[in-house]
């Protein structure tokens, strides 16, 4: 069996964590999203895979290369127009002869998953999970073990299972897509649907682990799904009088200095530098080099390659994007807000801060609950953050 | 510079030959050939690349064998001057690698005794040497020859009377023995080899080895045992693969941020780099040759500035000429491969007048490693493209860490302010990141000037000897002429060459030479030439003065050339791909020079 990873999608309701890369390479416990799918396959026996880029490619092709880091044999296509997963399907038909398994880049799952998608025998299936938010998917009516019909984003609630977005297909259906797609129709939950009642669909109620990240606070779930089950590894300088508790894993050239207090789960990547008395709290990641300030706290939070937080300050629930520097006394604390991308209003209830990549704070900057602030913005010192900061925007 | 493959084992030796020798094509692809032991000893061998050779080869059996890719210097690419050479009976095949300086004296007494030569080399001197000192054992004879040997060689040979045996040597060019089950292999460069096997032997200068299927012996020219540990090759052929890029300059220039990640690694915390910076140099003197100089000369700027500690670069062949002051300075090498022959006799150089030296390098345990008294590897991987990419920056990296700590350790840098500047350093990855961002902007900029004959690039300060780095890629992967000038002689002369015809690059970031940039361009929009500019991020003045701008992330300083120079690596490249240039591997360029 063969898969197909779509991975073209720049996931623009990411806010500022896609602006230099594709959603599926945003990293969760420190590992690109996509590679938690390449794992789940490849230890199911899985090894030879599809992946279909698009957006920002060069950095899935740099990360993956040709698969062998990764017990993979991967080949790649280029879908140069993203318009829609059955395009994106089609694009890699020359790589496929058989049966073949297709998955979301950017939905974290489990061996487990893909084990249940995989014991499926004969014709089309796809896979379909409970969801507690069924409005923002594709819900499924089924009866039986079959699909009948996949609604995208119903206005009304009617049912609770949703469509994974993950597949078994088989050559037969690109005649298929290349008819409905002369009508316009490029998605495989619409081709799917016209075939469930003609040559019929399965479909499969998997038990294995499925988390989806539509907007920038949904990362936060992932990295807690991924710190739960990340291995352990100790390297780098620890400082006498640090305190270390659960399930923490700090790499190559790190320095943990004196006082501080790790509590797991958490991940810290290579030469990150945390200050006297620092506290990281559950369930937090960090990347490689990042620094951490004297006396600052860090709680149930992404912290990506190379940020750099001044002393003396609190982060809590938030993303911090790759380069963010901030000097001393930043204040992002949680609670609840209401957040505007892409034109819509959502109510979170308990997010911090969302900083994108390169932006620079000053000394004593206070962001406001759930503030969106994009790439590259500059903020002076003792400036308070609320809304959304546009990229590159100054605040003075 | 030249590749050399050997093989003794159970297989049949033609295949696995081919297959690493194209692993080592970046390091020379004039001509190539095979010499094979079977029934006897067959030689095949032309001129061009080695899938030429390879689409005319009959199919030779036989499970011993050598292999060589060839970059000429002396004759020119010929079949007759195709490796491997063989003696005046077709007994004896010799590949080498390096340069025999003693051949002309060696030639000249060879053919008084009646030995007859059939090509212009250097090498078959050697060959024929070997012939003379033949008395049925292929490595006494070697031994015999390379004690009247002057110069850098690494050789294998066979011998038809020997079948399973291969004998080879090194001094001054690389070579490396690789250890398998009942096979053994020789390389000059370690990607050859991975595909078989990850345990090496690296060898010394002046060291002979003698391989057969299941033993490797060392010995010295005495013929002194020599033991040598085993080492493991941690990285694999992959990382020396293309993985879905065009080109591996494309894919070596897409892994510059983690490269540099790569070479920041446990480093900028603590500024834990392998030095002796304490000792109390009053100067430093850096060393390179090629981009590798050009990274030197960036070097005096950076040292300059953050450590304020006085520096000088100078090209690694010219040192050895100039007298040296009574000073003894800190004396810092820089070479990708580890094996460049300019750099590492300038590294002996300074050792002889009593410097201690100080390696900047990307292969771990190449012979600069060994020579200089300390090593700081750039950790950038293995680089494919014979233009220099990711290890020019990673160098540039390692320069800003050495500065950051000689700073520190001089009390020439305070503490506040080195926290700056490690933050900056943090930065670079991303910096590069947002350059790689906009190649399709740099590709669009690349057709309105890919049809231009010859270009000029201008910088100041510390974008001057960047502007010289941008030149080099341009000629060497695109073919275009271009000539780099600091921007305040352009007055003095160049001035002259520009017409409508004649593109001009120009670096103009926001940095102190700002303003004088401004005005270089006005000098030079007055005589009609386009000008592209490399300027900084949300400069509204710029695009007023010139015909387009590539803008790179805002640094302070003397940080500017890493993503200006992403910039030009990208400008370059995509010129090359319009004009339908063989990217990574130029005509006449080899990876790494191992001759002098």
């Amino acid at each position: 069996m063969k898969a197909v990873i779509l991975a073209a999608g720049e996931g623009a309701r990411m806010g500022p964590f896609t602006a230099s890369e594709p959603k599926v390479m945003i990293p969760v416990g420190n590992r690109p999203i996509v590679e938690y799918v390449v794992k789940a396959l490849v230890e199911n026996g899985v090894h030879d895979l599809v992946i279909v880029v698009g957006y920002r490619r060069e950095r899935i092709l740099s990360y993956f290369q040709d698969g062998k880091g990764f017990g993979a044999r991967i080949k790649y296509v280029v879908q140069a127009k993203q318009l829609g997963t059955a395009h994106g399907v089609f694009e890699a038909r020359s790589h496929l002869d058989g049966p073949f398994v297709v998955l979301n880049g950017s939905n974290m799952i489990d061996g487990r998953f893909v084990e249940d998608l995989l014991e499926h025998r004969g014709g089309p299936a796809v896979a379909i999970t409970q969801s507690d938010r069924p409005k923002s998917y594709g819900v499924a009516a089924v009866e039986g073990s079959r699909l009948v019909s996949i609604t995208e984003k119903p206005v009304e609630v009617i049912g609770n299972l949703i469509n994974t977005g993950a597949y078994v297909l088989d050559p037969t259906i690109f005649p298929e897509i290349e008819r409905l797609g002369a009508s316009g129709v490029h998605d495989l939950p619409r081709v799917l649907s016209a075939i469930a009642s003609t040559s019929g669909v399965a479909a499969v109620r998997t038990q294995g682990m499925w988390v989806d990240a539509l907007y920038p606070w949904d990362l936060l779930r992932l990295n807690q799904a991924a710190l739960a089950s990340a291995a352990e590894v100790r390297a780098g300088t620890i400082e006498p009088n640090v305190t270390i508790r659960g399930r923490v894993s700090i790499g190559d050239g790190c320095v943990i200095r004196s006082g501080a207090y790790l509590q797991g789960p958490l991940a810290l990547g290579p030469g990150c530098e945390i200050g006297p008395n620092a506290v990281l709290l559950p369930s937090t990641s960090l990347g490689k080099n990042v620094r951490v300030g004297a006396l600052t706290t860090v709680v149930n939070s992404i912290l990506m390659d190379d940020a750099s937080i001044g002393p003396s300050s609190v982060i809590q629930d938030s993303v911090i994007g790759s380069g963010v520097t901030a000097k001393a006394g930043l204040m992002a604390a949680s609670g609840p807000a209401d957040i505007q991308i892409e034109g819509e209003w959502h109510a979170v209830p308990a997010v911090g801060a969302l900083i994108g990549e390169d932006s620079e704070l000053g000394n004593g900057v206070a962001v406001e609950s759930g503030t969106v602030v994009n790439e590259r913005a500059r903020v002076a010192s003792g400036a308070r953050l609320r809304g959304t900061i546009p990229a590159g925007g100054t605040v003075l | 510079m030249c590749g050399i493959v050997g093989y003794a084992g159970h297989r049949r030796a033609l295949p696995i030959l081919l297959d690493s020798l194209k692993r080592l094509e970046y390091r020379g692809y004039d001509s190539a050939g095979v010499a094979i032991v079977g029934s006897a000893l067959q030689v095949v061998k032309d001129k061009g690349f080695i899938a030429d050779l390879e689409a005319k080869l009959p199919a030779i059996e036989g499970s011993t064998g050598l292999a060589h890719t060839r970059w000429a210097t002396h004759g020119p690419p010929s079949q007759a001057n195709a490796h491997p050479h063989v003696d005046c009976t077709g007994t004896i095949a010799l590949a080498h690698n390096g340069i025999i300086e003693n051949f002309v004296e060696l030639r000249e007494s060879l053919q008084a005794k009646g030995h007859t030569f059939r090509s212009q080399t250097d090498t078959e001197s050697l060959v024929h040497l070997i012939e003379a000192h033949y008395r049925g054992d292929l490595v006494a004879a070697v031994r015999a020859a390379l004690r009247e040997v002057r110069g850098s060689y690494a050789i294998a040979a066979v011998s038809a009377t020997e079948p399973g045996t291969i004998v080879g040597a090194r001094n001054e060019s690389p070579l490396v023995v690789g250890l398998g089950p009942d096979e053994n292999f020789l390389a000059s460069d370690v990607p050859a080899l991975l595909k078989h096997t990850d345990r090496v032997l690296y060898m010394m200068d002046e060291e002979i080895v003698v391989l057969t299927p299941t033993s490797a012996v060392i010995t010295d020219l005495e013929g002194r045992a020599v033991a040598r540990e085993e080492e493991r090759i941690t990285w694999t052929l992959e990382d020396a693969e293309k993985g879905g890029f065009e080109h591996f300059m494309l894919k070596e220039i897409y892994e510059q941020p983690a490269a540099i990640h790569e070479t920041l690694l446990g480093r900028v915390a603590n500024l834990e780099v392998n030095g002796f910076f304490a000792d109390g140099f009053t100067s430093v003197k850096l060393l390179a040759c090629g981009t590798s100089y050009h990274a030197a000369l960036v070097g005096k700027y950076i040292l300059e500035e953050i450590a304020r500690i006085p520096a000088s670069a100078e090209l690694a062949s010219e040192y050895r000429y100039a007298h040296g002051p009574s000073e003894r300075p800190l004396v810092i090498l820089l070479t990708q491969s580890g094996e460049t022959a300019d750099t590492l006799g300038a590294a002996r150089e300074a050792k002889r007048r009593g410097c201690k030296t100080l390696a900047i390098c990307n292969v771990v345990g190449s012979t600069m490693t060994r020579e200089a008294d300390k090593t700081i590897y750039t950790r950038a991987g293995p680089e494919i493209g014979v233009a220099a990419t990711k290890t020019f920056v990673t160098q540039l990296v390692a320069l800003y860490l050495i500065a950051l700590r000689m700073g520190l350790d001089r009390g020439t840098l305070g503490y506040e302010e080195a926290d700056r500047l490690k933050d900056e350093l943090r930065s670079l990855p991303r910096a590069v990141q947002a350059v790689l961002n906009r190649s399709d902007d740099i590709r669009a900029l690349a057709e309105k000037y890919a049809d231009a004959k010859d270009m000029f690039y201008i910088g100041r300060h510390v974008n001057y000897p960047v502007a010289m780095e941008g030149a080099l890629k341009i000629k060497e992967i695109s073919y275009v002429h271009a000539e780099a000038y600091a921007a305040g002689e352009l007055k003095h002369g160049p001035l002259a060459l520009l017409t409508p015809g004649t593109p001009v690059v120009a670096i103009a970031v926001r940095d102190h030479t700002y303003e004088k940039m401004r005005s270089n361009v006005g000098e030079v929009n007055a005589r009609g030439s386009p000008v592209l500019a490399i300027g900084t991020d949300g400069d509204k003045e710029l695009p007023k003065f010139v015909d387009d701008v590539v803008s790179v992330p805002r640094m302070s300083g003397v940080f500017n050339p890493v993503p200006v120079t992403v910039a030009l690596q990208l400008f370059a490249y995509h010129v090359a791909r319009l004009r339908a240039c063989p990217i990574d591997k130029p005509r006449n360029l080899a990876k790494s020079v191992t001759v002098e």
